[in-house]
């Protein structure tokens, strides 16, 4: 255990651990986009960013992805502190105008947000979908567009692998904004315009999974497919 | 003198508007870049205003709008933040702008600076856009003011990173890196090739100069850059390997490459990619050059190679091997329809060591390069009691480590100087030392003793070190009545390599340089005779393999410029500019760089198998993550 300083409090802290950690523990309002405790932090919303003080000075960084050193000195309070999550915030607000989750943080930041009824729910390009599909599911079907030096991509977006995706949905419900849309239409799943065949359960006839899903699982822990025919429901 | 209106290169600010006292001499900023006067820049370290009448409105919209196409538009402020500043600007330009905006733009320039996610956008994207802002304040508060002013109708651009400007060929490694970072190996494979044909091959052997340029190395640990490559290749090959993409068009001249090492191999690709048929001459019964018979295989794995060099093949490029190279006849070349020729025949001769009795063809005296020649080539060596390796690089190093594993009892370095001169990379003296291969520094051989032809001892003097020499190293020097005798049955000289030229036929002859080594056009890389080029070590004499695909990289260009009647114009536009130097480091959290593992000392030295291991795509991904992606951007009229 080492100890930390966080707005003025002593605070012990497991080697490792992150800021955001601790920030959370104190109940200090502290927003995220792109953060989430079942995967590896991405640090892209700039939402979480604190002072830190290095070599005597203080800088902004990112609490989701600074682990504690030994006797750090943090501040969530400060003017500077404030100003960057709320310039942050802004931004945001400023290419995503019409989409809820943004508005809504946005407000709570202090930027003023004008009246919008329908929601857009577009793509903020958080990586909650990307992290979860390589890092929780083990597939990697979808991935950033990469931008940059002689790459001509004019705006950055999220680029699916029709061939690597099993289906599973997990990107549709861990989008902050609503913006993967995944239905359901008889034995069918679209996701990310790809239609998925779901297999139907051999007891009460519904479809439960898609086929391709059951395979993946299948192949992946060695239960076989004979095993995976029957609903949750019905076993 | 060279003088300037206005600077803020490096947050240095000089402001000579006011026609004060020009304070020029103190200017470190980029006045002429490539040769031509620069009226005014814009770059990640500052402005540069030589010729007041330029328009800094314009220039700052054209610098926005390339700094948006490096921006990677994954975290909040950077990209979003210079969109923003964009539209602000062209509204302003428009007319339609407010006082309210300049405020704004202050903001968003200190906010992307202080919490953008990488280095690009925090100490590139904006920070000349503030000084612009702060200093000219003017010129943006009132556009119509500048409506006199000279506005470029084009303005040039050059993009690099630290770690590109120290890599000899230039790679696009901020590039390669992120595409590893979001899982793109494939695409990360393409771009190394871009710039690099022997991806596995330097991925596993390269002397990576971009580590030691690393931002990341002032903070922590530099990126393990050439890890990261070797994972896009490893990855690609564990998928079954991808085929190099075919050339889009066929032009009817053919062209000949003289050697099948790096340099060869690199001209003979890019050649083929650009249409032209090509012919690869090699002597050996193997190509890859030095690749191939001069580095062992517990460091590069042939297979390796050979699938590297097979891919090339494949391309329609062909290669003959045992054909005899050593005379070059341009005429015949000709004849045969080749329409240019690029030498590349390497460094394979050793140097002598200027000891009595080395010329005397002693049974257990053997040039380092042949040494490893024979073993590449599959010939045995016996193994003896004991071997002298004279020598402090890489190919003493490689010799060492090869002879332990061919079981010789009792290995020795002798080298004239002391560790920390010792050319050798670091990584290999420290895993030669622990395999067991012993180190004797300030020492240099002066004679070879024999017995009935066969060598017995070697005959040394212990050195001291003296003021530097020209390499910047401290001269050993000798000392006096020092002398003293080391028993061995093998000693293996290996201090560096020359050329052995081939001859041209006819009446011409090759302008020949410094150390046997062949004369080119440092830009062109044409020799003295016409349509005949030539690059790689048979030019600068032994480099590194990254420099030689350079080389072949370039001769690639200038012959294509060549048979099109054109000539290539010298591109080093950062030339001079210290590309590391970044006017705010902000926070960066620690993370050490992640370890490929090697083979424990024990089981390397039983057989030639690869010591050191590779990343796995996770492994990659998380190291690909460390990176900083520290892109610098300048735009100059």
């Amino acid at each position: 255990m080492i100890e930390i300083t966080l707005d003025g409090w002593k605070v012990k802290a497991q080697e490792g651990s992150t800021l955001l950690s601790h920030i959370r523990a104190r109940n200090i309002d502290l927003p995220t986009l792109c953060q989430h405790d079942e995967l590896s932090p991405f640090g892209a919303c700039r939402l979480c960013a604190v002072e830190v003080k290095v070599n005597g000075k203080w800088e902004l960084a990112t609490a989701c992805n600074t682990p504690v050193a030994k006797g750090m000195e943090v501040r969530t309070d400060s003017e500077r502190a404030i100003a960057g999550r709320k310039l942050a915030a802004s931004l945001l607000y400023y290419r995503y105008p019409a989409t809820r989750a943004v508005r809504d943080l946005a407000e709570n930041l202090g930027v003023a947000v004008a009246a919008e009824a329908a929601d857009a729910k577009e793509c903020v390009l958080c990586g909650l979908c990307t992290r979860t599909c390589r890092e929780i599911v083990g597939v990697a079907a979808l991935s950033f567009e990469d931008r940059g030096l002689g790459r001509d991509v004019d705006e950055p977006r999220i680029a699916f692998d029709a061939n690597a995706c099993i289906g599973c949905g997990s990107c549709a419900y861990v989008c902050p904004t609503g913006h993967v849309k995944m239905e359901a239409t008889g034995d069918k799943r679209i996701i990310w315009d790809k239609a998925f065949k779901m297999a139907t359960c051999q007891v009460c006839g519904r479809p439960f999974a898609p086929e391709d899903q059951l395979k993946y699982i299948s192949a992946r822990t060695g239960v076989p497919m004979s095993r995976l025919k029957t609903c949750m429901s019905c076993r | 003198m060279k003088t300037v209106s206005f600077s803020s290169w490096g947050g240095k600010v000089i402001d000579n508007r006011k026609g004060m006292p020009a304070k020029a001499a103190a200017v470190e900023a980029p006045l002429t870049i490539d040769g031509g006067p620069v009226a005014a820049l814009m770059g990640w370290n500052g402005i540069v205003v030589a010729d007041p009448s330029v328009d800094l409105l314009s220039l700052t919209v054209a610098y926005l709008e390339e700094a948006r196409k490096l921006s990677c538009g994954e975290c909040s402020v950077c990209l979003i933040g210079i969109d923003r500043m964009l539209d602000l600007l062209k509204a302003r330009a428009a007319g339609k702008g407010v006082k309210a905006d300049l405020d704004e733009m202050d903001e968003i320039v200190r906010g992307v600076a202080a919490n953008a996610k990488c280095n690009f956008g925090r100490a590139a994207a904006l920070n000349p856009v503030g000084d612009a802002l702060k200093y000219f304040r003017a010129d943006f508060a009132n556009p119509a003011a500048s409506a006199g002013k000279t506005t470029a109708k084009t303005y040039r651009v050059a993009v690099t990173a630290p770690c590109m400007e120290a890599c000899p060929a230039t790679l696009d490694i901020p590039g390669y890196i992120e595409l590893i970072r979001n899982g793109r190996f494939g695409e990360s494979l393409n771009l190394i090739r871009e710039r690099c044909i022997l991806p596995g091959v330097t991925g596993r052997v390269c002397t990576h100069p971009c580590e030691d340029a690393c931002v990341r190395k002032d903070l922590d640990q530099s990126l393990a850059i050439r890890l990261l490559k070797r994972a896009a290749a490893d990855a690609d090959l564990k998928a079954g390997g991808t085929p190099l993409a075919a050339p889009a068009v066929v032009k009817k001249e053919k062209v000949a490459v003289i050697g099948a090492g790096p340099a060869g191999l690199a001209a003979a690709y890019h050649l083929r990619l650009l249409g032209y048929g090509v012919t690869l001459f090699e002597s050996l019964p193997h190509a890859g050059g030095m690749a191939a018979v001069g580095i062992p295989d517990y460091r590069l794995p042939k297979d390796i190679l050979n699938y590297e060099i097979d891919l090339v093949r494949r391309l329609g490029v062909e290669i003959r091997l045992n054909e005899p190279v050593d005379r070059i006849d341009p005429g015949k070349l000709k004849k045969a329809g080749y329409a240019a020729v690029f030498i590349a025949v390497g460094a394979h001769a050793g140097n002598a060591i200027g000891a009595e009795g080395e010329d005397a063809g002693y049974d257990g005296f053997m040039e380092g390069v042949e040494f490893l020649r024979r073993i590449s080539l599959g010939q045995k060596i016996a193994p003896r009691r004991k071997v002298v390796i004279i020598g402090g690089g890489n190919v003493a190093i490689d010799c060492a480590r090869t002879c332990l594993r061919l079981g010789f009892g009792e290995v020795e370095i002798l080298y004239r100087r002391s560790l920390i001169e010792m050319p050798a990379r670091a990584e290999e003296i420290a895993e030669a030392q622990e395999e067991g291969v012993k180190i004797r520094f300030l020492a240099a051989p002066l004679k070879v003793v024999a017995k009935n032809g066969k060598v017995t001892a070697i005959e040394c003097i212990k050195m001291k070190l003296g003021e530097p020499d020209a390499s910047g190293r401290r001269r050993p020097v000798p000392v006096k009545g020092s002398e003293f005798s080391v028993k061995t049955e093998m000693i293996v000289p290996a201090i560096g390599q020359n050329p052995a030229l081939p001859a041209v036929a006819g009446t011409e002859a090759l302008v020949v340089a410094k150390g046997n080594t062949v004369a080119v056009d440092a830009v062109t890389l044409r020799t003295n005779l016409d349509g005949v080029f030539a690059g790689g070590d048979c030019v600068t004499g032994p480099a590194t393999l990254i420099e030689a695909l350079d080389m072949g990289n370039r001769a690639a260009r200038s012959i294509d410029l060549y048979l099109q009647g054109e000539t290539p114009a010298a591109e080093r536009p950062f030339a001079g500019i210290d590309t590391r130097a970044q006017r705010t480091k902000g926070f960066v959290s620690p993370a050490a760089s992640v370890e490929a593992a090697l083979l424990p000392a024990k089981t390397r030295i039983e057989g030639f198998d690869e010591v050191e291991g590779g990343f796995d795509a996770p492994a990659a991904i998380r190291e690909a993550n460390r990176c900083l992606r520290c892109y610098r951007l300048m735009v100059w009229a």
